[in-house]
């Protein structure tokens, strides 16, 4: 449905967003702009992170939003902001404070559950994610609104409800950026994935990927779905050019592990020792936000049953999703 | 900030917002008329115009109604289409004119493309507004003007997206000389949806975007609905929800010296508030060119004399300056100042009249 509209070519949008917080950073770095620029900073750069899967523009946000904090520790939309980059390296209960502080100062309610139902919804707590999503959508059916129920339902593997909310929230976008419908194709690629419909998930990461050719998360979950496809080269091919231009150690490590079931044991050899340094250096510095990729690591590619569980156990003590679940049951069989 | 970040959709999307729109007859030549629309704001260097997007400018042929307070717009209407190509970082661009006509160009090329009775020009040029924001933001919030003898601009050393149209508009309009000229952002595809819409400066956020002085519609986000409408046929659901809003604002500004200089009128409204719900550049092509002349023409209009000047809008008037002191005290008292007179760097007299864009380093400066 959302193929018949026009959307910017992705090259272009990306260009675009870069262009938005090249003319913004100056600003906000001789310390001249205002709260809203730098609140609108840190979310333009979270989004270029999000896109291009660039760990280092999270870290400029988050810089950005404690600033802004430090600063004006009164004003809503800096707690807002620090909010969303706290979640963003799943700081989820100091996220909630933040929340919870800045609509004490003047956020409105509609807006400070908007960041709570995605807080919970990381955290596992489908159940109150949902009230507050779906009461959002039923006062305003308005695009950004239903795709947030998409995310929900295809997390929970509803297929049928986010299947239908897809319809209806492709239906409200009125916007010509590529970003927020490659967001709703990529959630709804997930979904497929992790009930195992691996041509589906094709066709969504392949969407996305068409819609923003540098989305990165797009590219790898193609990468891996076409792995579990027996495309091979295809996925190697597109993960060595992700693994080489993404600060993300994700793509390493999942090109050392299809490396080495092909038998390319040099070079998975390569991509494993970069991996391992990188998610080591990022447990050191944001540990609940890596520590179940880093225990997906050490469990597969990386060899290490032991760091996998520490990590798995860490991971489930920052959120009780079903997949925080089976990852510590599967690092505590490994270890066994 | 003129019609920069008008709303939720354009700060969304940049490309789509548009800042501002001009209309003047050509300086050096009076059987030209230009218009520009300028879009995208705080646009860096890597900025392109959207592939989706068609970028409009309508024109119609407008007189004063008999009443002598509104305009009577005709229904005839030329319209000049852009769009542009998904390459990068030089853009095809196209220009549809009204007689079918289409004129072919490249983006940042100082000559840019022409055909019979037009040139146009798409790309990269200095913001020629200028505003000290913050302090506008600050009158509005502590209900005293708050400007300093010296302000800061909030757009000193921005670049927008400007696409410029000089024609010949004897040629390639229709009636006139006095003409509406409204820019809109629309989706391309089989059905264009428009996205945003301007035509006079500083309507959706000085004028329209404060809140709290409106006990009708305290609560809404007028500015994305305001968008979507056609500028020369406002619909009748909201327009009681805009007049509403427009009252409230001009009243709060007229109240800022404590006088009241704009009397509401026997229907409860703001003597300004239909003529800036007619919102369009008027601009009379008959008349030589005038840096200083937008709302000359409405002015006449209610000091009930004939207008004297080409109205519509040069690139470098000092917009904010002339329409606090046209809300505070409607030209009566002494003119309030923002405290910036000048953009970074002045418009050119010659195509294509914006001025190219500033360095990095002049941002920072």
């Amino acid at each position: 449905m959302i193929d018949e509209r026009p959307l910017t070519d992705g090259t272009i949008a990306l260009l675009n967003l870069d262009a938005q917080i090249d003319a913004l950073e100056p600003e906000v770095r001789r310390g001249r702009a205002s709260v809203e620029t730098r609140a609108g900073l840190a979310e333009l750069i979270s989004l270029r992170g999000l896109i291009v899967g660039r760990i280092a523009d999270y870290d400029r946000a988050e810089e950005i939003a404690e600033h802004l904090v430090r600063d004006a520790p009164m004003d809503a939309s800096s707690l807002r902001a620090r909010a969303r980059t706290r979640a963003g390296f799943h700081r989820f209960n100091d996220a909630l404070a933040d929340v919870d502080r800045a609509e004490r100062l003047s956020l409105d309610t509609e807006t400070a559950n908007g960041e709570r139902a995605a807080i919970f919804q990381a955290l596992g707590r489908y159940d109150e994610s949902y009230v507050l999503r779906d009461e959002a959508a039923k006062r305003q059916g308005s695009f950004e609104n239903l795709a947030a129920l998409v995310g929900l339902h295809a997390e929970r593997g509803e297929i049928e409800a986010a299947e239908h909310q897809y319809e209806q929230s492709c239906c409200r976008y009125r916007g010509v950026s590529p970003f927020p419908v490659a967001l709703l194709d990529f959630q709804l690629g997930l979904m497929w994935m992790n009930a195992g419909q691996l041509n589906d998930a094709r066709r969504l990461f392949e969407a996305a990927w068409r819609r923003v050719p540098l989305y990165a998360q797009a590219q790898g979950h193609l990468a891996e779905v076409e792995a579990e496809l027996g495309e091979v080269d295809c996925a190697i091919s597109r993960l060595r050019s992700l693994a080489a231009s993404s600060d993300d150690p994700d793509y390493a490590a999942q090109l050392a592990r299809i490396l080495e079931d092909v038998g390319h044991e040099d070079e998975s050899r390569r991509w494993r020792r970069l991996a391992a340094s990188r998610y080591d250096e990022l447990i050191a510095s944001h540990p609940e936000a890596f520590a179940d990729h880093a225990a997906e690591f050490w469990l597969a590619a990386g060899g290490d049953p032991d760091k996998a569980l520490r990590l798995a156990k860490m991971n489930a003590e920052v959120r009780n999703t079903s997949h925080a679940r089976s990852l510590l049951a599967r690092a505590v069989a490994a270890k066994a | 900030m003129s019609d920069h970040i008008s709303g939720p959709r354009a700060i969304a999307d940049p490309v789509i917002d548009i800042t501002d729109v001009y209309a003047f007859p050509c300086p050096e030549s009076p059987r030209h008329l230009v218009l520009i629309m300028n879009v995208f704001p705080y646009a860096g260097p890597s900025a392109l115009f959207s592939d989706a997007v068609i970028y409009r400018l309508r024109v119609r042929p407008v007189s004063i109604a008999p009443d002598g307070r509104t305009f009577a717009v005709a229904a005839d209407e030329s319209i000049f289409d852009f769009t542009f190509s998904g390459s990068q970082p030089v853009q095809e661009g196209r220009c549809a004119l009204p007689n079918g006509d289409v004129v072919t160009f490249r983006t940042s090329e100082e000559s840019g493309g022409s055909g019979r009775a037009v040139q146009v020009f798409a790309g990269q040029r200095s913001d020629p507004f200028f505003i000290d924001g913050p302090m506008t933001e600050r009158t509005i919030a502590t209900r005293q003007v708050a400007f300093k003898e010296v302000g800061s601009d909030r757009l000193y050393g921005k670049n927008v997206l400007g696409i410029v149209l000089r024609i010949e508009w004897a040629t390639l309009l229709k009636g006139g000389p006095m003409f509406a000229v409204v820019a809109e952002t629309l989706s391309a595809g089989k059905r264009a949806v428009r996205l945003e819409r301007v035509g006079r400066p500083e309507i959706k956020n000085i004028s329209l975007s404060a809140k709290m002085f409106d006990t009708v519609n305290r609560d809404l986000e007028i500015r994305d609905i305001y968008n979507e409408e056609d500028a020369f046929n406002l619909s009748k659901h909201y327009a009681g929800a805009y007049r509403a809003r427009l009252n409230a604002n001009l009243a709060f500004y007229d109240g800022l010296d404590d006088k009241v200089d704009w009397p509401f009128d026997n229907h409860g409204n703001h003597p300004l508030t239909e003529l800036l719900l007619a919102d369009f550049l008027v601009v009379d092509a008959s008349k030589p060119f005038s840096e200083t002349s937008y709302f000359e023409i409405e002015q006449a209009m209610l000091e009930g004399r004939t207008h004297a000047t080409c109205g519509g809008r040069w690139l470098n008037q000092d917009l904010v300056d002339f329409l606090l002191t046209l809300y505070v005290n409607a030209g009566k008292g002494p003119r309030i100042r923002d405290g910036v007179d000048a953009p970074i760097v002045w418009s050119s007299k010659v195509f294509p009249y914006m001025a190219p864009p500033n360095r990095r380093e002049a941002a920072q400066s």
